[in-house]
C-alpha cells in the first residue's frame, strides 16, 4: 500500500469514528480516544446487535457500500480498523470494476 | 434452561387419529379432557399463564381466572390442531384478511421491505399463508431448532424459497441478513411481545408496567421501512381474522430523543395488542410474565 493508500484508510478511520460516536450517540468517549484497534462488540466498545444496524447504515450511506456484500463477512465488524479497510477495499474493487 | 415441551408422541398420536376419524370437533372434543389434566397437575403451566390471566381479567374471582386459564390451554390447543390440519392436507380454512390494500400500497410506494410485528396471538403462522399473494419472501427471525413446529407448519426446507429463517444466534443477532432482506424489498417476521433477553422498553399494558423488546423499530427507523403489525384471531371453527392494518413507521427525529420516541412506537404496539385482547381474550397465548422486571441491561 502506498503512501496514499495510507492517507486514505487514516481518513477512513477518522470519519468511522466521528460518524460511530455521533450517530451511535456513544456518551463519554470522543473520536480521538477510540483506538483503530479497539473490539467493537462485547468487549472493548462494548456495542450490541442494535448498534450493528446504525453502522450498516453508516456503511451504505456514508460509503455507498451495500449490504448484501456484507452477508457472512464477520471480520468487518471486528474493529475500527476492521471497518475501515473493507471501505478501503470495497473503493478499490468498485474503482477497478468501474 | 430450554423450556419444558409438553405432549408426547402417543398423545399426539390421539390427536391425529381423532382429526382423521372424526375430523375437527372430534379432535377439539378430546382437548378438554387433556386441558384440564394440565389445569390440574402442570402448575408451571398454570402459573405462566397466570400472569396474563391476572391483569386481563382483574375482577374475576381466583375460580374464574383459573377457568380462564383452562381456556386459553383450550383455545391454543385448538390452533394447534389447527395447524396440524393444514399440515396433512386435511383441509384448509377461510381466512379474512384486513389492512391487504395498505400493506400492498407500501410495497407500490417503496422498493424497500416491511417489518412485520408478530405475537403469540392466533394463528399467525397458519395465517401467514394469507401473506403469499403478495409474491415476496419472508424471514422469520427465530431459531431454526427452537420451534420444529413452525417449520413444519409453514413448510420451512431447503426448497421453500417463500419462507427463510434468520436465526437470532447469528452474528449480531442476524441484523445484516435483516437488514438485506429489508434492502431487497421482502417481508422480515419479528415476534414482539416477548424479549427473550433482549433489549426491552419500558410500555403501561393493562395498567401496569410492562417489558417488550424495541428491536424492531430501532431497526425499521435505521432502515427507513415500515413496522406492520400482524394479529391473528379464530373466528370460527374454520374461520381465521388476521388484521395487518396497524403499521407504524418510526423515524426518529433527533438523537437526544431517540429512546424516548422508540419507547412511543412500542406503546404503539402495546395498545394495539391490548386493543387484541379486550375483542379476543382468549387468543394472546402470553405464557410468560412480561409485567416482570427481568432487569434487562439495555431498558429505555
Amino acid at each position: 500500500m502506498g503512501t496514499e493508500g495510507v492517507q486514505d484508510l487514516a481518513r477512513i478511520r477518522k470519519t468511522l469514528k466521528e460518524l460511530l460516536v455521533k450517530d451511535l450517540s456513544l456518551e463519554d468517549i470522543t473520536p480521538e480516544e477510540i483506538k483503530d484497534d479497539e473490539v467493537l462488540f462485547g468487549e472493548g466498545l462494548g456495542l450490541d446487535s442494535l448498534d450493528a444496524v446504525e453502522i450498516v447504515v453508516i456503511l451504505q450511506r456514508n460509503f455507498g457500500l451495500d449490504v448484501k456484500d456484507m452477508e457472512n463477512r464477520k471480520d468487518i465488524f471486528y474493529s475500527i480498523d476492521s471497518l475501515a479497510r473493507y471501505v478501503f477495499e470495497s473503493r478499490k474493487d468498485s474503482v477497478s470494476d468501474g | 434452561m430450554p423450556e419444558k415441551k409438553r405432549g408426547n408422541a402417543l398423545g399426539l398420536w390421539f390427536f391425529r387419529i381423532s382429526l382423521r376419524l372424526f375430523g375437527l370437533s372430534g379432535a377439539y372434543g378430546l382437548l378438554y379432557f387433556v386441558c384440564l389434566y394440565y389445569l390440574l397437575f402442570d402448575r408451571r403451566a398454570v402459573s405462566s399463564a397466570m400472569a396474563y390471566a391476572e391483569r386481563r381479567f382483574r375482577t374475576f374471582n381466583t375460580f374464574r381466572k383459573y377457568y380462564a386459564v383452562y381456556r386459553l390451554f383450550v383455545s391454543q390447543g385448538k390452533n394447534l390442531i389447527d395447524r396440524h390440519y393444514i399440515i396433512s392436507g386435511l383441509g384448509r380454512f377461510d381466512i379474512e384478511l384486513q389492512g391487504y390494500d395498505r400493506i400492498k400500497s407500501l410495497f407500490n410506494d417503496s422498493r424497500k421491505g416491511v417489518i412485520l410485528l408478530t405475537a403469540h396471538v392466533g394463528n399467525w403462522q397458519v395465517t401467514m399463508t394469507a401473506l403469499e399473494k403478495l409474491g415476496k419472501k419472508v424471514y422469520l427471525l427465530m431459531s431454526p431448532e427452537e420451534n420444529a413446529a413452525v417449520r413444519n407448519s409453514l413448510n420451512i426446507d431447503e426448497e421453500n424459497e417463500k419462507v427463510r429463517i434468520i436465526s437470532p444466534d447469528n452474528f449480531l443477532g442476524g441484523v445484516v441478513e435483516i437488514m438485506k432482506a429489508i434492502d431487497e424489498g421482502d417481508i422480515v417476521s419479528i415476534m414482539g411481545d416477548r424479549s427473550y433477553g433482549h433489549s426491552t422498553a419500558e410500555v403501561n399494558l393493562m395498567g401496569e408496567k410492562a417489558y417488550f423488546p424495541y428491536s424492531a423499530f430501532s431497526i425499521a427507523a435505521a432502515a427507513g421501512c415500515p413496522v406492520v403489525v400482524l394479529l391473528t384471531a379464530k373466528t370460527a371453527t374454520k374461520k381465521y381474522f388476521v388484521d395487518i392494518s396497524c403499521v407504524i413507521e418510526p423515524k426518529l427525529t433527533s438523537r437526544a430523543r431517540k429512546r424516548e420516541e422508540l419507547a412511543g412506537y412500542v406503546q404503539e404496539y402495546a395498545n394495539a395488542l391490548e386493543k387484541y385482547s379486550g375483542t379476543y381474550p382468549f387468543q394472546w397465548f402470553l405464557f410468560h410474565d412480561i409485567w416482570k422486571d427481568e432487569g434487562n441491561k439495555r431498558r429505555i
